[in-house]
């Protein structure tokens, strides 16, 4: 409590300065007044009793002086003081507060904006309870494919047999029809086991959640609905518990409603690319053929004091099992089990590290550039701080006077930073990649702000500190003597200062130059890539059909023959085709295995296996897949099951290296008897998983043979391609006007959005090297300028003792290149170190590409070179007589 | 005047400050007067250090103080023991006599 009261009366002293004052002088001249009439009581005279009072009470200055220390608001009041001085100097002073502030800023600003990102998707818990034992497990299939699916009776068994997890759930997400409505919608729908809720730890908005009583399907299902949908669709009807609805035709009873900011959804391997909307029962039969076929995701509880790893081998061991007992379907397979977190952010955090690193690198320059101009500034104020000295400031004080000003400056940066940070964050979330969970909930927040406050002191003490100390370590008697040269600025020491700052802000910008040089090289590289389809005037739309109205195969497939020669009709089209998955898409698209007639049968699980895509002749010639060999289907093949297939180039490769691959029958198990199709002819490779991964086998049914009622229109048109999209719509009601349409989007589009993370990591990482080198190349200029300044005599003496201009230019020019070459060599080394941490990144470049390091070694020696050659300029056009008068 | 400043040890200011003070409430000047007058004549306290420390002694709320009238007609600062001061004179008396007694003993020895 004693130091509470004493602050209190401390801060209390501060708003009664005067009073203090006054009061503490009246005291003592009452004093002086009674020892006078003391002293004359004993006979003196008045002078003379003035005099032996004053003498007896002391030094009355130093007295007032010390009490007041006591009695004053003591180091607040210094400090109050300190904070008023600092803003008249920084107000004084306004082009070097500008510029300061403004890089402090830039700085602190980037700092903040990254940092909030990475506060959002690294280190904020995931809300879900116990987020940290939630994991997935995946399959990994017998050619090496992570992260696939895995089938009903393996999940079964994991389930069964596990000792690692406290509960596991299955889940698969579909599109389908919000029917019975006035306007029908797709909407994306979750079936999942009901220990999916139970493992995330939700509670229902409204209702309840599935719950165990309702996995034996039985009709009508039920189902939850998300709050975004009880919104939209349902008008947020609150007795909405009880109530049904029909989705691609059947009934379901509503029995909950989610919380508005819930979401769960796993990118890798949905069939919707989107958070479910809705949520319903899977539905897992004992026996059946469904058991097989690998299309669920698996998501677990771990129990408590279970590591992720020991999981793992736990279900690799019952993986292991199960090969043995089922090797048909399940010989080769493994499991893989991970984060939650690792899940949802994958390679951006490695990504995100980088970006984090490079503003730290960004705030580093700024900080040195800043401490730059307060070493130059010193000088200015060296007769300043002389003379305080002189008058008997302690050098303590002076330098914590000078750290107040500075940490003012680092706070008004940080102000205009979080102004600047803001914006950031609003650009950044405008070009961040969709496939990043959460992005959008990215701001500032009081954990950014507290990051914001902490970066700033700690960059004021930085940039604050060392040029503090180094003021007042001057000479008092060559700094007050007037045109002493000596002092802060001209110290040997403080030139070494000067120039260590300058080999720092080069190297930081070579390493950060060098890592965005890097990831440009190989965003150029994905740019340039061969994706195998033609992108440029193309339009996707996806078409849903309704299971209830399109019941028989035949329905279907009439369907989307109407509809795609109705829009080959249209003015503007030149071809149409169909497909179930759109390149680049990301969707399920597992590995399916398959024989060959004629061939041994190979052991269980180590046959070959394709990728499967529906297709008819128009996806090609619209998507530009050039037909190498053979022939494309029939219009009769693309009406009706004629047991055809096309097949891609990586399939001839692996499975047909050494034969003609046409008139071969093969048997896909994707059908629910035998069904040996004929190859008919070969076409081009296409990556479809995305842009890196190296295009897989493919075999191409023609929809006839394989009818999904969901398809996507590929239309080429011969200009625009988003123009035709309302007359296409239009010729799609015209068939059956209750049809709605989604995902309406370019191929352009489509390829933007796969590129969306490298062009985000691209961008950002060019912006802060650009923003680094910048930052650099004032720092360079600035020291360079001061030289020159500080030099003036020198080089006026030089120039009156008949040195050529040339000279004189090579004199200063060499001067900063000696240290920006320094600073090259010791960022090429940091370079080398760290660059290997975005290998991770890079696409088709090696992190040590030769190329980049010469352009960026050579763009940072040009800056710098012209940031020298400047104050080089000024120092030629020296005037000999000005600058040997002025001595 | 400077053999009285020898003879005050560090820290017993504080001491003969609370003790004058516990007589009854002072005015700075009289407070000298008292420690001059209850020494015998023999202690005078270096007038204007007792400011600092009794100001020092004010903030560690020892003492309070209040402007009163004084006889000259002028307002004068007068201060008074508050409960804590009151202990810590105890506190400090006893460690003084501790003192006295150990140096007693040390000088005693032979």
């Amino acid at each position: 409590m004693k130091w509470f009261n004493l602050l209190r009366a401390r801060l209390r002293a501060l708003f009664h300065r005067e009073t203090i004052i006054d009061e503490i002088d009246e005291e003592m001249r009452l004093h002086l007044e009674l020892e006078k009439r003391a002293q004359l009581a004993r006979g003196m005279s008045e002078s003379e009793a003035q005099r032996t009072a004053v003498a007896n009470f002391g030094n009355l200055a130093s007295l007032k002086d010390a009490a007041y220390g006591i009695k004053g608001g003591g180091i607040l009041e210094t400090l109050l003081q300190d904070i008023r001085f600092g803003a008249r100097v920084l107000a004084k002073h306004k082009a070097f507060t500008i510029v300061a502030v403004v890089t402090l800023a830039l700085g602190i600003g980037a700092n903040t904006a990254i940092f909030s990102v990475v506060n959002e998707l690294l280190l904020r818990p995931l809300p879900y309870s116990d987020a940290d034992r939630i994991v997935m497990v995946w399959e990994v299939t017998p050619n090496g494919r992570h992260e696939n699916t895995t089938s009903r009776a393996n999940f079964r068994r994991w389930r069964e047999e596990n000792n690692s997890f406290s509960s596991l759930a299955a889940f698969s997400d579909q599109r389908l029809n919000l029917t019975d409505t006035d306007t029908p919608e797709e909407v994306p729908v979750q079936f999942a086991t009901p220990e999916l809720f139970e493992i995330l730890g939700v509670q229902p908005f409204l209702g309840r959640l599935i719950s165990k009583d309702d996995a034996v399907v039985k009709e009508p299902q039920v189902a939850l609905l998300s709050y975004g949908i009880w919104q939209r669709r349902f008008g947020a009807d609150r007795g909405i518990v009880g109530k049904s609805f029909k989705l691609h035709g059947a009934p379901f009873t509503v029995v909950g409603v989610m919380p508005p900011n819930f979401q769960w959804h796993i990118k890798k391997r949905s069939g919707t690319g989107r958070s479910a909307e809705i949520w319903t029962v899977l539905s897992m039969p004992s026996t059946g053929s469904g058991n097989l076929g690998r299309f669920l995701s698996v998501v677990g509880k771990l129990k408590p004091g279970v590591s992720a790893t020991q999981a793992e081998s736990d279900i690799k061991t019952i993986e292991a099992r199960i090969a043995q007992d089922e090797p048909e379907h399940n010989k080769g397979y493994s499991v893989e089990v991970k984060a939650l977190r690792e899940q949802f952010v994958g390679n951006a955090r490695s990504a995100l590290l980088v970006l984090l690193g490079a503003v730290g690198f960004v705030l580093l320059i700024a900080c040195a550039n800043v401490a730059n101009l307060m070493l130059a500034r010193a000088a200015d104020r060296e007769k300043e701080i002389a003379l305080r000295t002189a008058l008997g400031a302690h050098r303590g004080r002076i330098v914590r006077q000078l750290l107040t000003e500075r940490l003012l400056l680092a706070l008004l940066g940080s102000v205009l930073g979080l102004g600047f940070a803001w914006l950031g964050i609003k650009a950044l979330i405008a070009i961040s990649p969709r496939d990043l969970v959460s992005f959008q909930s990215v701001g500032i927040n009081l954990t950014v702000l507290g990051w914001t406050l902490a970066i700033s002191v700690i960059t004021g003490i930085i940039f604050g500190l060392a040029p503090a100390i180094e003021a007042t370590r001057i000479h008092l008697n060559d700094a007050l003597k007037e045109g002493g040269k000596g002092g802060a600025g001209q110290s040997s020491r403080s030139r070494r200062l000067r120039g260590a700052f300058v080999v720092a802000e080069v190297a930081l910008a070579l390493v950060l130059l060098s890592s965005a040089g890097l990831l440009v090289k190989s965003f150029i590289r994905l740019q340039g890539i061969d994706t195998g389809f033609r992108t440029d005037n193309i339009l996707t739309m996806v078409v849903p059909l309704s299971s209830t109205k399109y019941k028989e195969d035949g329905q279907i497939v009439n369907f989307f023959r109407q509809a795609t020669s109705r829009i080959s009709a249209l003015p503007d089209v030149s071809s149409v085709g169909i497909v179930n998955y759109l390149p680049l898409y990301g969707g399920l698209g597992s590995a399916t295995g398959f024989t060959v007639e004629g061939r041994p049968l190979p052991p269980p699980g180590q046959g070959p296996s394709t990728n499967v895509r529906v297709t008819d002749s128009g996806y090609f010639s619209a998507l530009g897949i050039p037909l190498l060999r053979g022939r494309n289907f029939s219009d009769q093949e693309n009406t009706e099951a004629k047991h055809v297939v096309l097949i891609n180039q990586s399939m001839v490769r692996q499975y047909f290296p050494n034969e003609d691959p046409i008139g071969k029958r093969i048997d896909v198990s994707m059908f629910d008897k035998p069904n040996p199709t004929e190859i008919i002819g070969i076409v081009g490779d296409v990556r479809y998983d995305s842009l890196v991964d190296q295009p897989e086998p493919t075999a191409y049914f023609p929809h006839p043979e394989l009818t999904y009622d969901f398809m996507t229109l590929v239309i080429k048109t011969k200009s625009e391609a988003s123009a035709i999209a309302p007359a296409v719509q239009r010729e799609l009601r015209s068939i059956d006007s209750d049809q709605p349409v989604s995902a309406v989007r370019t191929m352009n589009q489509v390829m933007a959005e796969s590129r969306s993370r490298a062009r985000f990591n691209t961008l950002l990482l060019g912006l802060f090297a650009a923003l680094a080198t910048l930052l650099a190349a004032v720092g360079i200029f600035g020291v360079m300028n001061y030289s020159v300044t500080l030099r003036t005599h020198e080089i006026g003496l030089r120039i009156a003792l008949g040195a050529e201009p040339k000279r004189v230019l090579l004199l200063i020019l060499r001067q900063g290149l000696v240290l920006t070459l320094i600073g090259i060599g010791i960022g090429l080394a940091g370079a080398f170190a760290l660059t290997r941490l975005i290998s991770g990144l890079l696409f088709d470049v090696r992190a040590t590409d030769p190329v980049i390091y010469g352009t960026i070694v050579g763009l940072l020696a040009i800056v710098s070179l012209i940031a020298c050659y400047i104050p080089a300029r000024r120092a030629t056009r020296v005037d000999p007589l000005v600058a040997l008068r002025y001595e | 005047m400077k053999k009285d400043k020898a003879d005050l040890l560090q820290g017993t200011l504080d001491m003969l400050i609370l003790k004058s003070l516990s007589l009854g409430p002072l005015h700075g000047y009289g407070i000298i007067q008292r420690i001059h007058q209850l020494s015998d004549e023999m202690l005078r306290v270096e007038q204007g250090s007792l400011y600092p420390a009794l100001y020092r002694i004010e903030q560690k709320a020892w003492v309070s103080s209040q402007w009163d009238v004084h006889d000259t007609g002028r307002r004068a600062k007068f201060y008074s023991l508050t409960r804590a001061g009151r202990r810590q004179l105890e506190i400090e008396e006893a460690s003084w006599e501790l003192l006295v007694m150990a140096i007693a003993k040390v000088r005693q020895a032979t």
